[in-house]
């Protein structure tokens, strides 16, 4: 590898040793997916059996919800592991940090990007277990290890775009200063054409329809059902649905960071 | 000798919001928002040689930030023209950045909860350094700034004087030929400070860096720099080897007297009496209205001397007296014109 590359690699590896020093964050976090899988759990395991009281019945609810606990594992396991690159970019850009970042010879997005990277990819690492532990426990069932190994796959993928996705709301700092407005918008899509809690399989025709059209459902809904629904041939038309999603997010943030840059260098830091 | 910083003219606007009261404004502004310009750098000029450390002086908001960032690349003017070592800073950022070394007193270049041992390795892969030529350096900086076990603690645990001396280190570590510092000494006690303006001067003496160097510390300026550009509403005021500055800008001299009596009485026209003490006396002399001479023996007269000294008033008082001279100059100018006016 090139060393104008290695650079990045060696950000990244930075980012992952740094984070993983902040021990306190890696625990919170482990909590709030353990409450979340728990609360879900519930709740299905609750509707489910007023659903379907009777006996052969019965068991075939409790499938039914132990799919939905392994679903919400993953997609929780995708938002989880994010980190909050669009903060770290924001507070550069409005403490005027960036315009100091700038005096390296290295691509500023590049290196906020491969730093969130290594802190995504430690995320990942960290929760993944601790993810099949607390499925396994509240569904009481094991998913198809086919499906999770697809689902895994797609889900890396998944997270990637995100944090592409996330770079590009932080870079509208340069123009909004605050960028909360832009997240909390992007977090509700995200939340609900993107089926965090629930699978768009159960929302009503039009608006599947609708959310199949857009790049949330393949971030979460996408890798989600392929755990209780293995299938090679679904896994492979979302890497390339994914992969042309990361292709134009790639673009557009590359043209926000040249455009907030010139907005930085004409007005300063 | 060859120039590593040439500056022509070099001038940077920048256009703020106006906000004016009232709900009718606040509507109007939606739509048209009215901007103010304002001239944080005025035009200025100046040659830097290699090897040259040049103390960059001025209060806050003389330009002294804004021409840093211009040189460095970060920003772009809104006229004039700047090389440094050949480059135009804003057009070649990126091949300028490998050779020049920043340090920005109140920003750091460490990674907050790793040992600055990993930033530095970080540093030699962003700077694309040869592996065993970045450690020879590293051992050589880390002896000079006395760095040792600190280099393992995460820099969280570290003291400001210590995470300054790893800055210092980060920004020498990569061999650059120009340092930009802007108040690297900013709240240090006095043994980090001095351990940073020596490796500086060292620096800059052994391997011919050149050094530009900001601070609010005159202390900084005398110890580390031969040569002061005083900025003054983002003008150069003043361009000249601190040797000169001193020479040309000194109107007072220090005296202090030791004498046998314990009083001792001075009554001369030109003299300031800043402190008496027993068998102590601290006087400012005004040397257009006195000589040093004059006084000594003024005091012969009247007393018997045990030890006497002459020096001359700190450089902060030297500046400040400048600063005095150019705002009242300008305050003159502007009443001219006031009478001038029909």
């Amino acid at each position: 590898m090139s060393a104008a590359y290695g650079k990045y690699l060696a950000i990244a590896r930075a980012a992952f040793w740094q984070r993983l020093s902040e021990r306190a964050a890696l625990i919170g976090r482990i909590a709030f997916y353990c409450l979340i899988l728990l609360v879900f759990s519930c709740v299905w395991r609750s509707i489910f059996s007023a659903q379907e009281p009777l006996g052969a019945h019965r068991k075939a609810a409790a499938h039914a919800a132990g799919d939905y606990v392994w679903y919400l594992a993953l997609t929780e396991w995708i938002m989880l592991s994010q980190p909050t690159l669009y903060l770290d970019i924001e507070s550069d850009v409005r403490s005027g940090d960036i315009a100091y970042q700038l005096a390296r010879p290295l691509s500023y997005v590049g290196g906020k990007l491969a730093e969130g990277v290594g802190d995504l990819l430690l995320r990942m690492l960290t929760l993944a277990p601790f993810g099949l532990l607390f499925a396994r426990l509240f569904s009481g069932q094991w998913a198809d290890g086919r499906g999770l190994m697809l689902a895994a796959l797609v889900g890396v993928m998944a997270a990637l775009l995100l944090l592409l996705c996330y770079a590009a709301i932080g870079l509208c700092a340069f123009w909004l200063h605050d960028c909360t407005p832009v997240y909390l918008v992007w977090q509700k899509l995200l939340f609900v054409l993107g089926g965090l809690m629930l699978p768009l399989s159960i929302y009503p025709e039009w608006l599947r329809a609708l959310a199949q059209r857009l790049p949330f459902a393949s971030m979460l809904y996408g890798p989600g059902q392929l755990v209780s629904h293995p299938d090679a041939g679904r896994a492979l038309e979302l890497s390339v649905e994914l992969g042309a999603w990361v292709v134009l997010a790639g673009l557009l943030v590359l043209g926000l960071e040249r455009r907030g840059r010139r907005v930085l260098e004409l007005a300063g830091g | 000798m060859t120039a590593a910083i040439e500056v022509v003219e070099l001038r940077k606007c920048f256009s703020s919001r106006q906000r004016a009261p009232g709900l009718q404004a606040a509507f109007r502004e939606l739509f048209r928002p009215p901007r103010l310009q304002h001239v944080a750098v005025d035009g200025i000029s100046f040659r830097i040689a290699r090897g040259e450390r040049v103390a960059f002086v001025g209060p806050n908001g003389a330009g002294k930030s804004t021409s840093i960032k211009m040189l460095s690349g970060i920003l772009h003017p809104t006229s004039g023209s700047a090389q440094v070592l050949g480059y135009t800073p804003w057009r070649e950022r990126r091949q300028l950045a490998y050779r020049i070394g920043t340090v920005f007193g109140q920003r750091t270049q460490l990674w907050y909860h790793l040992p600055a041992a990993d930033t530095f390795a970080l540093l030699a892969r962003v700077y694309e350094r040869d592996l065993s030529a970045h450690r020879r350096r590293l051992e050589a900086l880390i002896e000079a700034l006395e760095l040792g076990a600190e280099l393992h603690k995460p820099v969280r645990e570290l003291s400001l004087g210590q995470r300054m001396r790893c800055e210092i280190v980060a920004s020498l570590l990569h061999d650059p030929d120009i340092v930009f510092l802007d108040e690297p000494t900013i709240g240090l006690d006095v043994s980090a400070k001095a351990a940073i303006r020596d490796v500086l001067r060292e620096q800059s003496r052994r391997d011919g860096k050149t050094l530009l160097f900001t601070s609010h510390d005159t202390g900084d300026m005398e110890s580390v720099c031969e040569r002061a550009i005083i900025l003054h509403q983002g003008r150069v005021l003043v361009d000249q080897p601190l040797e000169v500055l001193r020479r040309e800008h000194i109107r007072v001299k220090l005296l202090t007297l030791h004498t046998v009596e314990a009083e001792c009485s001075v009554d001369l026209p030109g003299i300031i009496v800043l402190s008496r003490q027993p068998h102590r006396l601290e006087l400012e002399v005004d040397l257009s209205r006195l000589h040093v001479e004059q006084v000594v023996q003024h005091v012969m007269a009247r007393a018997r001397l045990q030890d006497l000294t002459v020096s001359d008033p700190p450089m902060e008082q030297i500046i400040r007296e400048i600063y005095g001279r150019a705002s009242r100059a300008a305050e003159a100018a502007s009443n001219a014109g006031v009478g001038a006016s029909p």
